[in-house]
């Protein structure tokens, strides 16, 4: 029978934490940092094929979009996760699993911003452009799309800040994040408040700087038309 | 052969008929002011001259192009320069961009080249120390004053100007029509919707006078406020309505 001191000295806190919390913040920031990549590149694609005038194309985005938008993440990354090797045979990675979620998901929010962005700038905006000869693409490229860009910068971060929090999720699937460790060493430590804190504090570090630019940048933007 | 041909050009909007089958000719040079109620089809005109407005039917020819060929719309565009009623600046950039983007990307104009043209044009509408400044820098009149330079920077054969006055205050208002009599001195040729009737007055050569989607009269300035205004009831009504 072990000594209860011997049990008590295991389960405290050890220098090893940091570095499987330094690991953990490794996994959150790569997948959350390549799938905002991935997902914002989709959802470029998803919000310049909804300003098309075509009803038919315009549409076609909507069929992913629209489910992503309108489920939880965490079904969806159960429906990646579990699902995918039932349905369809694909044993994914839980890092693997992880990225095509979050990506698919910001890429369905990030195509809405997109539009909303473009569809923000008033078509006086784009009457002056062709007026002086533009055509449509120049029109878009030197006139619409950095006025576009300007409204959704400040959008954008707010959707990262929430997309890094709700990579959270991903320690659902044993995925070794900050989430995940925090739960492992919060059951070895048997202090949950010092290690909840500890995440609680790493989440912070990263999203309040960006939350900060993001007001920062709004404010910057002061377009009277 | 006239620069512009207006060639029996319907244009509806829905049920209503803006352009009743109407034609008209413009020439290289000169003033020609539009005229008529609201609602006329004056604006649309411009707007269809432009090509921002599809016609219904007919055709209209600038320097023989057909605007309902759509590659022929960058040099129409390019041949005829337009400027709106509402103020329509770029606000992403400043005044020295605002006007030397297009010259730049379009006509492939050197930066240096492009700069000292537009800074040529800034102090022609008097605007020659701002151009760092952004549209929020600017008065409602000083940025329809910008949108004319920016327009002359393509060197277009003809400005289009729709009501470029009617959203600004009598000072502003006296400032922009400032710079079009001197423009016009100078021979550049203007298509102009306007009600400033003292503008038209001074430097039009010509007045169309438009109701229904129709031209009512094509005549001279001095025939409109003279023999036409008396011998038309309807005209002078008008021109009464207006103070004139």
């Amino acid at each position: 029978m072990q000594d209860v001191h011997t049990i008590g000295k295991y389960a405290d806190f050890a220098v090893g934490d940091i570095r499987t919390f330094a690991e953990a913040c490794g996994v959150t920031l790569s997948v959350t940092l390549l799938s905002l990549l991935i997902g914002t590149v989709i959802g470029i694609i998803f919000g310049l094929i909804r300003c098309s005038k075509n009803k038919l194309i315009r549409f076609l985005p909507l069929i992913i979009m629209e489910p992503l938008r309108n489920s939880p993440l965490v079904v969806q990354l159960f429906l990646v996760y579990y699902g995918l090797p039932v349905m369809a045979g694909i044993l994914l990675k839980d890092y693997t699993a992880a990225i095509i979620t979050l990506s698919l998901n910001t890429a369905a929010f990030f195509g809405v911003l997109v539009h909303n962005s473009i569809l923000a700038i008033p078509v006086s905006q784009w009457e002056a452009g062709y007026a002086l000869g533009h055509g449509k693409f120049s029109t878009f490229i030197n006139v619409i799309a950095r006025q576009a860009l300007r409204l959704l910068i400040p959008q954008a971060i707010t959707l990262y800040i929430g997309q890094l929090q709700c990579s959270s999720i991903v320690s659902l699937i044993s995925l070794r994040d900050i989430t995940r460790v925090g739960q492992l060493l919060s059951v070895r430590t048997m202090r949950p408040f010092a290690v909840w804190g500890i995440v609680f504090g790493l989440y912070y570090l990263v999203s309040f700087p960006l939350a900060r630019l993001a007001d920062y940048l709004a404010k910057r933007i002061d377009y009277t038309y | 052969m006239a620069m512009i041909e207006v060639k029996n050009v319907t244009k509806q909007f829905g049920d209503l008929t803006v352009l009743d089958n109407f034609s008209v000719d413009f020439d290289h040079s000169g003033v020609t002011v539009l005229i008529g109620p609201s609602g006329t089809g004056k604006s649309t005109l411009l707007r269809c001259i432009n090509g921002l407005e599809k016609i219904d039917e007919g055709d209209i020819l600038v320097d023989g192009l057909s605007v309902n060929n759509k590659k022929n719309l960058k040099q129409i565009r390019k041949t005829c320069g337009m400027v709106f009623q509402q103020t329509v600046i770029f606000p992403h950039m400043n005044v020295l961009d605002n006007l030397t983007m297009s010259p730049i990307k379009l006509l492939r104009m050197s930066k240096a080249e492009a700069e000292d043209k537009a800074r040529y044009y800034l102090d022609k509408v008097g605007l020659a120390s701002k151009e760092k400044s952004r549209h929020n820098e600017l008065s409602g009149g000083e940025q329809q004053r910008i949108a004319i330079a920016r327009a002359l920077m393509m060197s277009p054969e003809a400005l289009l100007l729709d009501e470029i006055t009617s959203a600004l205050d009598p000072e502003m208002t006296r400032e922009v029509l400032n710079i079009l009599v001197n423009l016009a001195k100078e021979g550049v040729c203007m298509l102009c919707v306007t009600h400033e009737m003292s503008f038209a007055k001074e430097v039009a050569s010509r007045i169309l006078f438009m109701e229904g989607g129709k031209l009512v009269c094509d005549v001279s300035k001095d025939d409109f406020f003279g023999s036409v205004r008396e011998e038309n009831e309807r005209i002078n009504k008008f021109l009464s309505f207006i103070g004139e």
